[in-house]
């Protein structure tokens, strides 16, 4: 009695896994299955057709696909470098001392993801012009910091709270000098919350529009704002369009598929368990 | 080995708060004066937020120290890095290297030392088992219980032959009886090794059965350094009286009135008369009024022919291998312990007797002892 209630528990949970696995994927697949149709069976709702290779060859070979690509991973690698160089120190002052308005700054920090981006991008469109930022790595990189920064923060600061500063104190004692206990003591243990808060940084950074759009286009174009360009303003490359959105999530799931087993357990636990 | 001296030394935190209040940040430690003879255990005990572990801090070298002067043995450390103090330092929540297993972390310190591997590996298996851990030395820490981190903690501290033991609160994170066997094992350890020590405690109880000396701390500052039977026997102000003990000492506001030409303290609303021991007579006179302590053990009840003052019992405990009955003395509560075997109830009347030999004089106002004339 017992135990069957318990198997329909499990059936019931799957079933539900199902439902919602396909709801989340069906979109996925029905771009799949558009990238490998030809711009005349795109609009058929049939999963019969002929597949195609044509839109993968027209977009990977005969168009800048590629310089797309690397601008993107540029921009928002060096994005999370950035963020990591800067928001890890910033992290462990947040976590471990004491000093004037703390809390007021932290939550400043936050704050950055709050706003939309639509609402601060027009003056920093002027800004930029001004400052000759515009259209350039650098510019880019600085503006991403508003949508990794503040994760990366919030999430390695939860760590380093975690973190008994009476390790510290022993490694003082032990004879380790403060870059010693840094690198060799803490790193270590706030590695799984780094290294996830990096990578959700890194897809945030690899999706974000908005500023690329305004602040960037003539020589630097992220694949976000490139695969617009198959939307002409006659026709619309479904097909192309698809390609590109398929192979612009490769490099994210290449990412996430090689740290999967930080990935669940950096957001759900803390560095010191038990 | 090396003892301890401890001069002038102040401690003031920098504030972190508004500017306006930074002047009136007030010392964490205040003009701490303290020798440690070589192979003495010294607690330091004191409520939560006294100074203590910041004191303690301040030998290890993990914090800065304002004003003053600390030396172990003839060198002055003020500006020693920690490591270069020679001093073990076991810590109230373990602070065990996570991804170490135990041998690794009591290895630590020699590691980085550049100890010789064969040599750290003599000294581990020679600690190990003073520390009953040989047989957890491939473990990881979060299997550990609290008591096996406490040992391995321990153990990590002395490893090094430090010439100055440090324990900061070392039973504090563990349950009753956990607690108990390491108090007795700490003091059979240090009696083995004959450590000078420096033990950080609130429990008063650890600091009775394990120190050769207490400094007694309140406020940031000292109050009373000596012996456990001086700090039990002779405290020097009610803070000393009311913090060493369980129960603590009983300390009533008293009036002392004479009568017959004899000395009696009496209480507000209560008429309960006790007679002022002899050697008070010189500083003691008629409506004098002061604080008057005494230990629960000092507090008797009366037999059946005794001349004790009769009073009702407000409340009654029964511990097992004591008995503790509360008093009402106008609206002050006077514990006693008894090892009477009587079970009483709230309500019942007995014969109040008290030691008068036993009671201690404190100032009303200071709290400071009164004591006799010599």
């Amino acid at each position: 009695m017992n135990n069957g209630k318990k198997r329909l528990g499990y059936a019931a949970q799957n079933v539900l896994l199902i439902v919602y696995a396909v709801f989340a994927l069906f979109p996925l697949i029905w771009m799949l299955i558009i990238s490998l149709k030809s711009d005349a069976q795109v609009f058929t709702t049939t999963f019969v057709f002929t597949p195609t290779l044509a839109n993968y060859k027209e977009v990977l070979l005969r168009s800048d696909y590629t310089s797309y690509m690397i601008d993107s991973l540029i921009i928002s690698g060096g994005a999370v470098v950035v963020s990591v160089l800067v928001g890890v120190p910033a992290a462990y002052a947040l976590a471990r001392y004491n000093f004037h308005r703390k809390e007021d700054l932290a939550f400043q920090i936050l704050s950055f993801k709050f706003a939309p981006e639509i609402l601060v991008v027009l003056p920093l469109f002027m800004i930029y012009q001004k400052l000759g930022l515009y259209d350039t790595y650098l510019g880019l990189i600085w503006v991403y910091q508003l949508i990794s920064m503040p994760l990366l923060i919030w999430v390695v600061r939860g760590y380093f709270e975690d973190i008994s500063v009476e390790i510290e104190y022993a490694a003082q004692v032990d004879g380790y000098t403060w870059y010693q206990i840094f690198f060799k003591m803490l790193v270590p243990l706030i590695k799984p919350g780094l290294v996830s808060a990096a990578l959700l940084a890194f897809i945030f950074a690899w999706n974000s529009f908005t500023f690329p759009l305004i602040l960037a286009g003539r020589d630097i174009q992220p694949i976000t704002v490139a695969i617009t360009k198959y939307l002409g303003t006659d026709t619309a490359h479904y097909g192309q369009l698809a390609v590109a959105a398929t192979v612009s999530a490769v490099p994210a799931m290449i990412f996430a598929l090689c740290i999967q087993k930080h990935l669940v357990r950096g957001l759900s636990f803390g560095a010191v368990k038990g | 080995m090396a003892g301890l001296t401890l001069k002038n030394v102040f401690k003031r935190y920098e504030n972190s708060g508004k500017k306006k209040n930074r002047q009136q940040n007030d010392y964490a430690v205040k003009d701490l004066n303290l020798v440690c003879e070589q192979g003495e255990f010294v607690a330091f005990l004191g409520p939560s937020g006294c100074g203590k572990t910041t004191t303690l801090r301040m030998i290890a070298g993990l914090e800065d120290i304002t004003k003053g002067e600390i030396y172990i043995g003839d060198r002055l450390v003020n500006h020693l890095h920690p490591k270069d103090r020679n001093i073990g330092l076991a810590f109230e929540d373990y602070a065990m290297y996570p991804p170490l297993d135990v041998y690794g972390n009591v290895a630590f310190n020699l590691r980085a030392k550049g100890v010789d591997k064969g040599e750290i590996d003599r000294r581990v298996r020679e600690i190990a088992p003073l520390m009953q851990i040989d047989d957890i030395l491939d473990k990881m820490p979060v299997k550990l219980s609290g008591g096996q981190k406490q040992r391995v903690n321990i153990a990590r501290a002395i490893i090094r032959e430090p010439e100055l033991l440090l324990m900061d609160e070392p039973l504090s994170h563990l349950d009753g009886k956990a607690r108990q066997s390491m108090r007795v094992e700490i003091k059979r350890l240090i009696n083995k090794i004959k450590c000078t020590t420096v033990y950080v405690t609130h429990d008063q109880l650890e600091a009775m059965s394990l120190a050769d000396k207490i400094a007694i701390i309140n406020f940031g500052v000292l109050q009373q350094f000596g012996t456990p039977a001086e700090v039990y026997d002779d405290p020097v102000n009610e803070f000393v009286a009311s913090f060493i003990g369980e129960p603590p000492m009983n300390i009533l506001e008293t009036t002392i009135i004479k009568e017959d030409g004899t000395f009696f303290f009496t209480f507000a609303n209560s008429n309960l008369k006790i007679a002022v021991p002899g050697r008070y007579y010189g500083v003691v006179s008629d409506g004098f009024r002061c604080k008057m302590g005494v230990r629960p053990m000092d507090v008797l009840v009366g037999g059946d022919g005794s001349k004790g003052t009769p009073e009702e019992i407000a409340t009654f405990e029964n511990l097992g291998d004591e008995r503790r009955i509360g008093i009402r003395v106008g609206d002050m509560l006077l514990m006693l312990i008894t090892e009477d075997e009587k079970r009483y109830r709230s309500g019942d009347i007995i014969k109040l007797e008290v030691r008068e030999e036993k009671t201690h004089l404190f100032d009303i106002e200071t709290g400071n002892r009164i004591r006799e004339l010599a």
